[in-house]
């Protein structure tokens, strides 16, 4: 597999590649949202603002709705307008229409919601401590064995916390829409990872007015990371009412700061560990976790995040004797939703800061202790699946051998000892289930086509969408390199719902992993069927085949087995295993770590894109480590962040150093590449400070002023 | 809005004799442009100034750099008179903004804007820098510690503008030198605490010291008090629990969505040992 040029390299540098915001048509007017301020309340009264013409604009509201005013989700709870009550700040409430969009956002800043305002619940700890916040269904994954607790065990309760995190894609949200009456089709072309998932929103909201809907995404995607996994499907349908009742080409994009506000973050997190070490043999012998998540006003996707975070809950260890409760708990803030990670980065946070905890109040080497507890071959998750490869094992072996860890484990506890400002390492693991979780991939039935043309130009037809990750040129080597092709002879077509098969959403890490290894499945059936060496040659003798269609389906695994109800079986058929260790310098005076090195090792499977792959695991890792640093989104009194100004991402230079490593290349398979790297690098930051600065810091960012108060607090 | 881009600087000075209610110049617009787009400046009288060379430029005399109110950051940073004379001034500013921001962000702007997190402030504090200011019928000069007296409040006429920053040659010359940022990162940040600080040294005895911090009171201001407490002194004699107490009399942190107040006040408190142990 070779490190080629993304296709789209040169097209996104010279500007000729378009996003949404791009896109203009005949006659097209401009959408904006009007959203509550209010974080729980009923709506008495919409004041518009005097000296406008109200005829210029077009407004629609639940009211409005021919279809259904529900936003289609894994859990259907969320309106895609509020009616009379509104559950939480920035829930749409009206969208509006203006030929000048200047106007149109001063109208909108000028008009004014009045609300009886109601209970609302906008702390995070408030949500996450107060278990009658609870709603949707609990998950539980059983696997005690019934021992009986040994009092020379040693328990340890702790209870750790994640922050919000803003996905801080370069492109906004953004949908246009087109209603054509004569047809009664709606089309929509907008940024997204899932185009069947905004189809059906249309549809939705449309119902019986619509006869057709047809989404197509713009050419470029300007990044996702998850946050265009789900909103896009609400930002659609109201595109999609304004178009209808304006009848024009309607343009809805989101500012920078109404995107920050509204959209969907990664769930903070509350997760409560129990667990009880035997000290002679160092091993874990029974652990107990609660995993909760702030969902936000509506649960939404957020029970297949629960899911993915209870299933990940365990992190990388064999722990015998294990109980794990996973619920949703409601708060009046925007819903949150799918972010790169979807569960496990919160599961992961938590389960190595828990390890790393252990090992510190044992004083045993963190290294040593994970070697012990390691879930090795052969043993098996808390769903009972076995674990089929030592991958895991591997990484960290190899990442602590490249680190040079062990000596520089001693050399930083000497230098320690005679500096103010103090040098760290940490260590963390971690692991991501490829594809959708348990019988999912089934349920999908994703389907690929593929049309050969006369000239032998290969056209993909996948509903993977292409956000920047490079998913398009990766799926398209998949296919070509497979038969040996010539690449200039094969794309992947702009995914189009009339024209594309449902090949699914593009999300948890299943683009290469499903859809890739399936387009190099069907590129070897369509060899063998044809049963030719080279395809353009083949294609020149036999021009009456051509062009010609081939199709293929998901074909699922029947060993794979999930219980949704009891969650024993197969989570995921195939996991991809990492390593990391980080290393910080700790500056004394202002209580800041400065990030120095960051060493990972990734077992992905096969790579189908050297370069690519590399790219995905230096900006998940990027995205992981200001997860551990500096990322937070909402502080106690002051509220949630407004924009760049106050929501503190890494800069190219607040990044370390990094050296990647894929190992196991030589496998068969591609696995799941797009989440892992997120997962596992906050932790590695947390667990330098506490080797730097001997404090057990449970909440996550490792702020400056998180880090003075424990020391602080530890002086008190 | 208003807007009104004046053919020379006589014609802007004309305009400043006219009275208004609510008037901004905007040079490089770093600020003042999220200002407009927020909102937070309305129906205002908006004066565009970049163009004017009268306003722009580093120049020298025998004794003095003089700063043009309109120069910018980029342009500080890469002149070659302030490198010979102001290395350490220049040096420090550096950690300002991101590349981008420096070539259109102006040090005339950074202090008219009057953010009690001005980059430039602290340094210009230590160094002693005086300001020109000019209206159509006067000029004067005044020592930057004077130019602020409250959350964004300076002394200007409202007629006047900044016309230039003067530092003396040798401001930092023979001084031993200390300037921290401290903020959410490494660049492109807002301060949480700045602190710049001058001193000389005689037979191990304090002889000058000059501290100034930034985002810590409602302008960027010296600390007097700690200045004076340390004259004279040898760096063993010094009670750092005194300089505490002098410092909670000097700088008022507060708690925002940023930092925390009982953090920036004991980065401070830091930051000044670390450089009296320089």
């Amino acid at each position: 597999m070779k490190s080629i040029r993304k296709f789209d390299a040169v097209p996104k540098l010279n500007g000729s590649w378009k996003f949404l915001d791009d896109y203009s048509y005949q006659g097209m007017i401009f959408g904006q949202l009007l959203y509550s301020t209010c974080h729980h309340g009923i709506i008495k009264d919409i004041k518009f603002p005097a000296g406008f013409d109200l005829q210029e604009f077009t407004f629609v509201s639940a009211k409005d709705i021919p279809g259904e005013n529900i936003v289609p989700e894994p859990e259907c709870d969320q309106p895609f307008m509020a009616e009379k009550e509104v559950f939480h700040y920035g829930q749409v409430i009206m969208g509006i229409t203006h030929s000048n969009l200047r106007i149109l956002r001063e109208f909108i800043k000028k008009t004014g919601v009045e609300f009886e305002e109601l209970p609302a619940v906008t702390d995070i700890k408030e949500c996450l401590d107060n278990e009658k916040n609870a709603f949707g269904k609990e998950l539980t994954i059983d696997h005690r064995n019934g021992q009986k607790v040994d009092p020379t065990w040693i328990y340890h309760h702790k209870i750790y916390y994640t922050p919000h995190q803003e996905q801080a894609y370069l492109e906004t949200q953004g949908m246009i829409a087109i209603w054509k009456p004569a047809e009664k089709m709606m089309f929509v072309r907008g940024t997204a990872q899932c185009p069947f998932f905004v189809k059906s929103g249309v549809e939705s909201i449309m119902g019986k007015a619509a006869e057709k809907v047809e989404f197509e995404t713009s050419e470029g995607i300007g990044g996702a990371f998850g946050g265009k996994e789900d909103f896009p499907s609400l930002l659609a349908g109201i595109t999609a009412l304004l178009s209808y009742k304006s009848g024009k080409p309607v343009k809805t994009v989101l500012d920078r700061s109404d995107d920050i506000k509204i959209t969907t973050k990664r769930h903070p997190s509350r997760i409560e560990i129990k667990s009880w070490t035997d000290p002679k043999s160092k091993k874990i012998r029974k652990i107990d976790i609660d995993y909760r998540l702030d969902a936000g006003g509506y649960q939404t996707l957020s029970p297949v995040v629960l899911s993915r975070g209870v299933l990940h809950a365990i992190g990388g260890y064999d722990i015998p004797d294990s109980f794990i409760r996973g619920r949703l708990m409601r708060s009046n803030t925007p819903s949150n939703g799918a972010f790169r990670g979807f569960g496990a980065p919160q599961a992961f946070a938590a389960i190595e800061a828990h390890v790393e905890n252990i090992a510190a109040d044992l004083k045993i080497d963190p290294l040593e202790f994970r070697l012990v507890n390691l879930l090795r071959k052969d043993a098996e998750f808390p769903t009972t699946q076995l674990i089929s490869e030592d991958h895991l094992y591997d990484c960290l072996q190899r990442v602590i051998e490249k680190s040079d860890y062990q000596k520089k484990v001693k050399e930083f506890k000497k230098w320690n000892e005679t500096h103010k400002d103090k040098k760290g390492i940490g260590l963390a693991i971690g692991y991501h289930g490829g594809g959708y979780t348990g019988n999912g991939e089934k349920v999908l039935n994703s389907e690929i086509k593929v049309i050969i043309r006369q000239d032998a130009m290969v056209e993909i037809y996948v509903s993977s969408t292409d956000m920047g990750q490079g998913a398009h040129t990766t799926l398209a080597q998949m296919f070509f390199e497979t038969i040996d092709h010539p690449r200039e002879k094969c794309r992947v077509q702009l995914p189009n719902t009339s024209k594309t098969p449902n090949s699914g959403p593009t999300v948890a890490s299943r683009t290469i992993y499903i859809i890739g290894n399936l387009l190099h499945d069907l590129a070897l059936e369509i060899k063998a069927e044809l049963g030719f060496e080279n395809l353009e040659e083949y294609v020149a003798s036999h021009q009456t085949e051509f062009p010609q269609e081939f199709r293929r389906n998901f074909i699922p695994d029947p060993s794979v087995q999930f219980d949704e109800e009891t969650y024993q079986g197969t989570g995921y058929k195939d996991y991809s295993w990492a390593a990391c260790v980080t290393e910080i310098y700790y500056h004394a005076d202002t209580y800041k770590v400065e990030l120095t090195k960051n060493w990972s090792v990734l077992d992905i499977g096969k790579l189908a894109n050297p370069k690519i792959a590399v790219g995905q695991a230096e900006g998940g890792i990027v995205q992981g480590l200001g997860y551990g640093l500096c990322e937070f989104f909402y502080k106690p009194g002051f509220g949630r962040m407004h924009g760049f100004t106050d929501y503190t991402l890494p800069t190219s230079i607040d990044i370390p150093e990094m050296d990647i490593e894929f190992i196991h290349t030589d496998s068969e398979i591609a696995k799941g590449l797009g989440e892992i790297p997120m997962d596992f690098p906050a932790p590695s930051v947390r667990n330098a400070v506490l080797f730097a600065l001997g404090i057990q810091i449970n909440e996550y960012p490792m702020t400056p002023e998180r880090i003075f108060k424990s020391l602080t607090a530890d002086e008190r | 809005m208003d807007f009104f881009k004046p053919a020379n600087l006589e014609e802007l000075l004309l305009k400043m004799q006219e009275s208004s209610e609510n008037r901004y110049l905007l040079a490089g617009g770093t600020d003042i442009n999220v200002q407009i787009k927020n909102g937070l400046i309305k129906n205002a009288e908006v004066i565009y100034i970049n163009h004017l060379a009268a306003l722009n430029g580093i120049k020298e005399t025998e004794t003095e750099i003089s700063i043009g109110a309109t120069t910018t950051y980029f342009d500080i940073l890469h002149s070659n008179l302030i490198k010979k004379h102001l290395p350490y001034f220049q040096a420090s500013l550096d950690f300002f903004a991101s590349p981008i921001l420096q070539t259109s962000a102006t040090i005339g702007g950074n202090i008219a804007n009057g953010s009690p997190t001005a980059d430039v402030m602290p340094l210009l504090l230590v160094l002693d820098a005086d300001l020109k200011l000019i209206s159509k019928s006067n000029s004067r000069k005044i020592p930057v510690s004077d130019f602020y007296f409250g959350y964004k409040k300076h002394v200007m006429k409202p007629e006047e503008i900044i016309f230039k920053i003067v530092i003396r040659k040798n401001a930092e010359e023979g001084y031993q030198h200390f300037y921290e940022k401290v903020g959410a990162r490494k660049t492109l940040t807002i301060a949480k605490v700045a602190l710049a600080g001058l001193k000389k040294e005689k037979s191990g005895k304090i002889k000058e010291i000059k501290l100034a911090v930034g985002s810590l009171n409602e302008f960027a201001r010296r600390l007097p008090k700690i200045e004076a407490y340390l004259l004279g002194k040898t760096v063993t004699e010094i009670d750092y629990n005194k300089i505490d107490e002098l410092l909670n009399l000097e700088i008022t942190p507060i708690t925002d969505l940023r930092s925390d107040k009982e953090y920036r006040y004991h980065v401070c408190a830091n930051l000044i040992r670390t450089f009296l142990n320089q």
